[in-house]
């Protein structure tokens, strides 16, 4: 591994992340160098960004420098999954750690991957997520040196999941992990990415995970969000759907002081379906903000999202979801369910589901809750014996159970479960709730 | 052991000022079944709920539950003591199994797990519930499977009091006639049951101890099965008549919980 020492967001940087690098990468992070000198912070005035508040300059920042070491306490992720096709680390957007148990797949780090698959990767690398989207996919496009290549070969089928464990540890430092998955045609693929964290510890982490799946391929990807208290991530994913491809998705965030997911989802070729299955539980003062763009491109494909979340103490949540069809497209069914609790006084959540429909044959559902949990079925509980506290858990508990049940991989669902019945214990426990 | 299961004195309930009850008196010795009739807004949901503890009524009087008293106790003991109520509209419980539920309780109530699983499966067998085990309590059953969920987590916990609040409500004439089976397989002698009912059809496929007529908040007319026949015949307005009685504005309704929630309108 490359020993080097943390480095500032500047332009002289560059050259020093990974040494000789081909033309194509050169350009692309030129490229997002000038957006990101040129794009502001965001700032709670643009609707994209609204109810965010960001307490840090990235220019303030310095690159993470090579890890010492990680996190070594369990990962009950990395537990739940059983038998794995591959696993990597991604330590402060460095690769620490791989292994592959499949024959004829790729996946290696980015920084092999130059090496031996620069052909797939000049077209993939970089071209999920615009550069100038925000400043921060700007400067992911100029600083990320290091991550995961999948290429799954056409008409392969690869049951075991891949786990990619992505750590953020260095304070005061932005890391940016990056992903890349290519499904080729009639293939399938299952892949799960953790990211983690240290308590108390103030840094930000800039994820971007891009997925193409294409031509029949199907893909089940989940990420497990549970970063430390003091964290900032601030993630782009973007799933391009191709011809009758399916990406089944589920997205959980419990962690970092900053939880933010900006999704794209390009339900791309004729017959693309997808389904988003999520949740979110943030507690003192967490913002988990998920802003999603559905992107229905062709004919005869379908969608279906389904997030659920629950605040407590000062937390706050923040869904919008952008549903857009095209117009001439035809037969396409597009559904958005979004529900929120809101499980004290201080906390809030705000859902803003959207439509925006070009084409005349759709059928296109939506729902969206925000309140408290419900006095009908407290009741009810009570009236057979439980306490109010747990019947409220009770509550808690099947709310997300719903979604949990749902997730595109059964095995995260002990973990998940356990992590959400924890927060809200806990909170009881402390008289918070 | 007392004899009564539950013993009513006296009981006034109202809400700001508008008086609801004014005066229940009621016996219900153990092993019997009670229906309780009368017309809408007679007060005999706010018994129901006056007794399970439901909402903030100012309450007078005494009901006692095998000789304790429940009015001052909080709606998780009343349920704890034997008191257990079966639902007009029994609420729907996402994502929790009935098992499931039935398993916390148990927990909660200290029952012994050996014994609640055997419990289970007995009364599933007897109230065809198998199916509906391991489904979420209530979710996606009709109106008649609903009200049989009720009356099996009677039978599985076995309270000293049961109340059956409206039971009979939306159910066509079938499961009217399953729901009273199920009621009668329910009974036993260490259990009162009170059935609370607007219409006199349940009656028909069982048989109460004592019919009791509830109007203006009180209770003006008990009587035997022989009751019901009037009722079926004449209806309320018959016995209002008879006893000279003139009826009361309906008490104010109820905000519903779900108008809580705030539905994001969609803009499209």
């Amino acid at each position: 591994m490359p020993s080097r020492p943390a480095l500032p967001l500047r332009p002289e940087s560059i050259d020093q992340l990974n040494g000789q690098v081909p033309d194509w990468l050169v350009a692309s992070r030129r490229q997002g160098l000038g957006f990101f000198e040129k794009l502001d912070m965001p700032s709670s005035a643009e609707e994209v960004w609204r109810y965010v508040d960001l307490p840090f300059r990235l220019e303030d920042l310095m690159l993470a420098p090579p890890p010492a070491a990680g996190m070594d306490d369990g990962d009950d992720v990395a537990g739940s999954l059983g038998s794995m096709a591959g696993q990597a680390t991604i330590i402060d957007g460095t690769v620490t750690d791989l292994q592959v148990n499949e024959e004829g797949v790729v996946f290696v780090s980015l920084r092999d991957g130059l090496a031996d698959h620069e052909d797939a990767l000049s077209v993939l690398f970089g071209s999920g997520i615009a550069p100038d989207l925000d400043v921060f996919s700007a400067a992911h496009h100029a600083f990320a040196h290091d991550g995961v290549f999948l290429k799954v070969p056409a008409n392969r089928s690869v049951e075991r999941p891949f786990y990619i464990d992505v750590q953020a540890t260095a304070e005061g430092t932005v890391s940016f992990p990056h992903i890349t998955l290519a499904i080729e045609a009639n293939a399938e693929a299952s892949v799960v990415v953790g990211f983690r964290s240290p308590a108390g510890i103030f840094l930000v982490v800039n994820p971007q995970i891009e997925a193409f799946v294409n031509d029949g391929a199907r893909l089940k990807l989940s990420t497990v969000q549970r970063f430390g208290y003091d964290t900032h991530s601030i993630a782009h994913e973007r799933v391009l759907i191709g011809r009758d491809a399916n990406a089944r998705l589920g997205e959980v965030g419990l962690g970092g002081r900053l939880g933010r997911l900006h999704l794209t989802l390009d339900v791309a070729g004729r017959g693309a379906s997808t389904d988003l299955v999520g949740l979110y539980f943030g507690e003192q003062e967490q913002t988990l903000d998920y802003r999603l763009f559905m992107n229905h491109l062709g004919s005869n494909t379908s969608s279906n999202v389904f997030l659920k979340g629950a605040v407590e103490d000062d937390a706050r949540s923040v869904f919008t979801g952008l549903v857009k069809i095209e117009k001439d497209i035809a037969k396409v069914s597009a559904f958005e369910t979004n529900r929120n609790l809101v499980l004290s006084e201080g906390a809030s959540a705000h859902s803003v589901p959207n439509l925006e429909i070009l084409s005349n044959d759709v059928i296109c559902g939506h729902g969206s809750t925000v309140g408290p949990l419900e006095e009908e079925p407290l009741y009810y509980l009570m009236s057979r014996g439980l306490s109010e506290a747990r019947a409220a858990r009770l509550l808690v508990h099947g709310f997300f159970e719903e979604v949990i049940n749902r997730l595109p991989h059964p095995a995260l669902a002990a973990p998940v479960r356990e992590a959400v019945n924890r927060k809200f214990v806990q909170a009881q426990q402390e008289g918070r709730v | 052991m007392t004899s009564a299961a539950l013993l009513i004195r006296d009981v006034r309930a109202s809400v700001g000022d508008t008086v609801i009850l004014k005066g229940v008196d009621l016996e219900v010795p153990f092993g019997e079944l009670h229906a309780i009739m009368g017309p809408n807004g007679s007060g005999k949901s706010t018994l129901c709920h006056v007794l399970t503890g439901k909402q903030d009524y100012t309450v007078d009087g005494s009901a006692e539950l095998g000789g304790i008293e429940l009015l001052d106790k909080s709606v998780t003991d009343r349920a704890r003591l034997g008191l257990m109520q079966g639902f007009q509209y029994p609420v729907e419980i996402a994502g929790v199994g009935l098992r499931e539920f039935l398993e916390e309780i148990a927990d909660e109530r200290a029952i012994p797990n050996e014994q609640l699983e055997a419990r289970v499966a007995a009364m599933a067998g007897e109230f065809d519930m198998e199916p509906f085990l391991d489904r979420a309590v209530n979710v996606d059953l009709s109106g008649g499977e609903k009200k049989r969920s009720e009356i099996f987590q009677m039978a599985v916990l076995a309270p000293t009091v049961a109340i059956l609040d409206e039971i009979d409500s939306g159910l066509d004439i079938d499961a009217v006639r399953e729901v009273a089976e199920a009621v009668e397989s329910m009974r036993s002698p260490d259990m009162a049951v009170v059935m609370i009912t607007h219409y006199s059809r349940i009656l028909r496929y069982l048989t109460p101890d004592r019919i009791h007529v509830m109007m203006n908040g009180r209770i003006v007319e008990s009587g035997g099965p022989e009751l019901a026949g009037e009722l079926e015949d004449g209806g309320y307005e018959a016995v209002r008549e008879r006893l000279g009685i003139e009826l009361s504005a309906l008490p104010p309704r109820r905000k519903a919980a779900s108008e809580y929630f705030t539905d994001t309108p969609f803009d499209s």
